[in-house]
């Protein structure tokens, strides 16, 4: 063989640590090895030319480069073999930089270690054969998961493509929680006005079939061609007849049995309802666990009232199969809520400051409804427990937020914003009022931001004070709010009317479900996981899937619907081409060996093992096999390792491969 | 012994068999050796006793069997674990095997020697499966099983007491006799595969030369890649010219399925095998 | 004259997706750890075979280290678990065999767990080389080498 070695510097990352000069001299004496060199920079653009002047030169069969992780180049110069006219795969990186001069510190021994590094990647490379991808097609369809912002955004800029976007909702209607907001921090302009439109626009788009009331079961596939199981889950409805009319609703005996979830548990809906008038589609849901019809048998007002009976009492769950080439996941996040379900409550804490026990004391989402125009007291701004309009209000950020010890180390992002946006809201409608807010700092980075809370502080006179709050407890009707002022080093006592919290945004509690269904990985928070926090921000480890809005972490709108953008467009991307190329490093069969036992397809996880009838002359089934699908492989080669004569392997890591490289330790 | 050539005969005759493995008579006294039997003169020599020790499901995976349409088989409670395993492991096709279970009190532990107390089959001193747990048809019946002390399993308490280095010490010892003759393979009914991995030379996981080296990677291997699917008939260790006590390994795998995961091989279709399955609950706690 | 300490060989098989990415990030972090180990590269753990640790054994490896994704953060959904379930016959095997467990060790480390990883490594480094030399292979290994 003619093996080329090269051994970068990466200028002093490597250099500084290893003598790559000695690395690269060393090297050279390894049997097959033809040519081997060291550089200051391999990965830049004369680096490569080294490479590939060296493969023509030297007519060299195979490369190794010692340099950085092959996560971080191993592209770069399979794509540098392949301009020099050598197959890719006939490449292997050996990782001195990550998992050498950067982890060592003795010279000799790193040297000594990089040498050991390259020697395993040039016994590799000898046992490499050329390979060329694998081309599949791609179904030129999106799945999204969210109907909030940012999926309603995702789902239009694919669909305003031209191509053809699934919208799962789990929810009665798509809005998600920017629905509920009243009006939006910088500039105060009424989220609804901003949001329904885009929501009426999915709903008669003849490119999106919209999902709602639904949700993902089972993702089988890979990129380009997925293959996503939908349950409809029962609304009681026949969809098809209603016609929203609201008959069915206003009729509905249940007044008072059922919170509104749409209006955060400060008001009353019906057993069958549509969870708020500017809901898409407006089709109603019934609720089965309060609905008297199907806790006693009786009642049935609905139907009689319904002109189009469309009331379906005994309606099953359904499901729908998709099939999809790409999927973004807009699944958002939930407020967390400290005592409203304690078995829910992702945490205990904060008991102190009575969220539960005094119905004055809400959460920010709370208020959002309180100050809305649509909410339950069409925008005025009164106490929920004897509706009077609080005189005092005492807003507390970071509940849960950058609170190890009794919440969530990170920041929540929105508070600071939300709650400037809160108290000035309060100012404007209540301009006698005097509005406090505690504050650990105050993060308004972002364009108007800043602006926006000194316009609270200077123009709307709300009060900030540096610090924290201890406790609240009522007294005499007052809500006592007992905190610090951290600037002045003087506790503060108010007695306010209300409170409010600005409890931190949390995943959605079924988010590490939806990732082993899609395979992602998510953080300890529940929040998924981008494939690279800088530059593959909007992707995820697993091909073909991408992340858009606050599932990826707390965020606004405006972000959220950036990512959105980004993730409809990573989708357009693979809608560009009809075929895809994919890794050729997958499972094969040695048919002539393979006794099929097919315990590599009880492994699979991707049932990418069939079976395969091995005939004689006559037609008679000699013996039955394992054979791979090539289009739903994914490489992972647990098929090869629990397969007892080796007859399956893993194309790009197998046995011979592995074996070399332990020999070479 | 009636009863079974009756029985033989009638599915040889009325075609529901093409043929039957089974025992008969050997040369010498207390043995018995395999046989097949292709016609009802073939049937009338069949027997069942004390000396059926071959597991017989080892033939089922022949070729020449695979082709021959539906194969009767003599077998006793052990054998018929061997036989669910073939199964489950598609080897044999459930349509393809007709078994004629023999209720089994217990067989002797090597051929030639007289039957008594004392030289009772370990493996049968903790059958569960006296009365075969799958069977088209059921002949023979039971008596009491012979009971004495389970010296193999006293000898393994022995190794589970000693430390690491005594215990490699005591298989380095064992595996020096090692010949690599390979009959443990050749008599084990699990071990099917068309080319094992002991015979592949890209690369050579195990190498070929009979030393302890070798052995050692030999025998462990062969334990694990039958971990889970051993069905303890222990024709390995009886087949071993070495006497290298290997049922041994595949019984440590054995109770280390029933105690880590409450699995025994063979004795159910329906049960998912152990390797190929997973339950997230499984034991983490050596994993840092 | 002073004796030269003993320094263990311990060969390292992770998977790509977590443990690997997880010793990348203890790189770009700059973390520190000792160089006894050296890294085989498998796409997912559910691809190691037992043969693996044979092998390293053979080749004079004093410990091994098995490490990959975290359960349910598998890159390949249920390689992690299938692996799982083999480690602990093939642990209870080896055990018996007499090739000491605390040789062979197992680890989650994650892609975001450089920390994690320099740890782990450090305490198998550290174990293995108050372990000293696994005498009873090297022994083998060198008869081996006379008998061939």
């Amino acid at each position: 063989m003619r093996i080329g070695v090269f051994i970068c510097h990466c200028g002093e990352n490597i250099g500084r640590t290893v003598d790559c000069a000695a690395v690269a001299e060393s090297c050279g004496r390894f049997p097959g090895v033809a040519y081997s060199i060291d550089n200051k920079y391999m990965c830049s653009d004369p680096g490569q030319n080294v490479v590939k002047n060296a493969i023509r030169e030297k007519n060299l069969d195979a490369v190794v480069v010692g340099s950085c992780s092959p996560h971080m180049h191993e592209k770069t110069f399979r794509k540098a073999c392949a301009d020099a006219g050598l197959n890719p795969y006939l490449f292997e990186m050996a990782n001195l930089r990550e998992h050498c001069s950067w982890v060592h510190e003795d010279r000799i021994e790193a040297t000594k270690k990089a040498i050991e590094l390259t020697r395993i990647a040039v016994e590799k490379v000898k046992r490499n054969d050329p390979l060329s991808p694998i081309r599949v097609p791609v179904t030129k369809r999106s799945l999204v998961i969210g109907g909030g912002i940012s999926g309603i955004q995702a789902a239009l800029d694919i669909a305003n493509a031209g191509f053809e976007v699934v919208l799962v909702e789990k929810e009665p209607s798509i809005g998600g929680h920017m629905s509920q907001l009243s009006e939006t921090f910088p500039t105060l302009d009424c989220s609804q006005c901003i949001l329904t439109p885009r929501m009426v626009e999915v709903y008669q788009h003849p490119k999106i079939k919209l999902l709602t009331y639904s949700e993902v079961e089972n993702v089988e596939g890979f990129i380009g061609n997925f293959k996503v199981t939908v349950r409809k889950k029962a609304r009681s409805i026949d969809e098809t007849k209603c016609n929203g009319c609201g008959n069915c609703q206003q009729k509905c005996p249940i007044k008072k049995k059922a919170y509104s979830e749409f209006e955060e548990n400060l008001a009353f809906r019906p057993a069958i309802y549509v969870p708020f008038p500017q809901a898409v589609p407006n089709i109603p849901v019934i609720d089965r666990s309060v609905c008297t019809y199907y806790q006693t048998g009786k009642c049935q007002m609905c139907v009689k009232v319904c002109g189009r009976e469309a009331i379906m009492f005994n309606q099953e769950d359904s499901f729908v199969t998709e099939d999809v080439g790409s999927i973004i996941v807009a699944t958002g996040y939930k407020l967390y809520t400290i005592d409203k379900k304690p078995d829910e409550s992702a945490i205990k804490g904060y008991g102190e400051y009575g969220y539960g026990k005094y119905k004055d004391v809400v959460d920010g989402l709370q208020f959002e409804r309180i100050a809305s125009a649509s909410g339950p007291t069409s925008g005025e701004i009164l106490r929920p427990s004897d509706k009077t309009v609080p005189k005092k209000i005492v807003f507390i950020q970071c509940v849960g937020s950058r609170d190890e010890a009794k919440g969530f180390s990170y920041c929540s992002k929105i508070c600071c914003m939300y709650t400037a946006k809160h108290a000035m809201l309060y100012k404007h409608k209540v301009h006698e009022g005097e509005a406090y807010v505690f504050y650990m700092d105050i993060r308004a980075g972002g364009k108007g931001y800043d602006e926006f809370v000194r316009r609270a502080i200077e123009e709307d006179h709300v009060k900030y004070i540096r610090g924290r709050v201890s406790r609240i407890y009522e007294e005499n009707g007052k809500y006592i709010v007992k905190g610090e002022d951290t600037l002045s080093n003087m506790p503060v006592t108010i007695d306010a009317d209300m409170v409010v919290l600005a409890t931190a945004m949390i995943a959605q509690p079924n988010a590490p479900k939806l990732a082993q269904t899609i395979g992602m990985s998510y953080d300890k928070y529940g929040f998924y996981n981008e494939a690279h926090p800088k530059l593959r921000p909007v992707e995820v480890s697993t091909a073909g899937v991408f992340l858009a809005g606050a599932c990826q972490a707390p965020k606004d709108i405006p972000e959220s619907v950036a990512m959105a953008s980004a993730a409809a467009s990573k989708s357009l991307v693979l809608f560009g081409s009809d075929f895809l190329e994919r890794e050729p490093t997958i499972a094969k069969v040695n048919e002539s060996v393979c006794a099929g036992c097919f315990y590599c397809q009880k492994v699979c996880a991707y049932n990418a093992i069939e079976k395969k009838e091995i005939k004689d002359r006559n037609g008679n089934v000699v013996k039955v096999i394992a054979y791979v699908n090539s289009g739903l492989c994914q490489g992972c080669g647990t098929c090869n390792a629990v397969c007892p004569s080796k007859s399956v392997e893993l194309i790009g890591f197998n046995d011979e491969q592995i074996y070399a490289e332990i020999n070479a330790l | 012994m009636n009863e079974l050539r009756e029985k033989a005969k009638e599915l040889l005759q009325n075609g529901t068999v093409k043929v039957i493995i089974g025992y008969v008579e050997g040369t010498t006294p207390n043995r018995t050796k395999p046989f097949i039997a292709r016609s009802v003169e073939d049937a009338d020599k069949l027997v069942f006793n004390k000396f059926c020790v071959n597991n017989l499901a080892v033939y089922l995976t022949r070729k020449e069997f695979k082709q021959n349409g539906v194969v009767g088989i003599v077998a006793k409670g052990c054998d018929v674990k061997a036989i669910v395993q073939l199964i489950q492991e598609n080897q044999v096709n459930k349509d393809d095997v007709y078994i004629i279970g023999m209720n089994c009190s217990g067989v002797v532990s090597d051929l030639g020697e007289e039957f008594n107390e004392n030289t009772v089959a370990v493996k049968c001193l903790h059958c569960t499966v006296h009365t075969p747990h799958l069977h088209h048809t059921l002949l023979g019946t039971l008596e009491e099983t012979p009971k004495h002390e389970d010296k193999n399993f006293a000898l393994m308490q022995k190794i589970d007491s000693m430390t690491a280095e005594e215990r490699f010490d005591f298989w380095e010892a064992e595996f020096e006799k090692c010949v690599k003759c390979y009959a443990c393979r050749q008599a084990c009914p699990m071990c099917y595969c068309e080319k094992c991995i002991a015979d592949k030379s890209v690369p050579r996981w195990i190498e070929s030369s009979a030393h302890k080296r070798g052995n050692f990677a030999w025998n462990m291997i062969r334990a694990f890649h039958l971990a889970g699917r051993c069905v303890g008939c222990n024709e390995c260790e009886r087949a071993c010219p070495a006497e290298i006590p290997l049922s041994l390994l595949n019984r440590k795998m054995g109770m280390t399925a029933k105690k880590e995961f409450d699995y025994v091989a063979g004795m159910n279709l329906n049960t998912p095998t152990l390797v190929g399955t997973y339950d997230v609950n499984d034991r983490e706690d050596f994993i840092k | 004259m002073e004796e030269k300490k003993f320094e263990p060989k311990i060969a390292a098989f992770v998977c790509n997706w977590c443990t690997y990415t997880g010793a990348d990030l203890a790189g770009t972090s700059r973390l520190k750890y000792a160089p006894n180990i050296k890294m085989i590269r498998v796409p997912c753990t559910g691809r190691i075979d037992p043969v693996f640790i044979i092998k390293a054994f053979e080749k004079g490896a004093d410990g091994v280290l098995i490490s990959g994704c975290h359960p349910n953060d598998c890159h390949y959904n249920t390689g992690n678990f299938h692996a799982r379930r083999r480690w602990i016959l093939f642990k209870e095997l080896l055990s018996f065999m007499g090739i000491d467990s605390t040789r062979l060790h197992f680890s989650w480390v994650s892609a975001s767990e450089g920390k994690k990883f320099v740890d782990v490594v450090t305490e198998v480094v550290e174990k293995v080389r108050e372990q000293g030399r696994f005498e009873k292979y090297a022994k083998i290994n060198e008869e081996f080498v006379i008998h061939e």
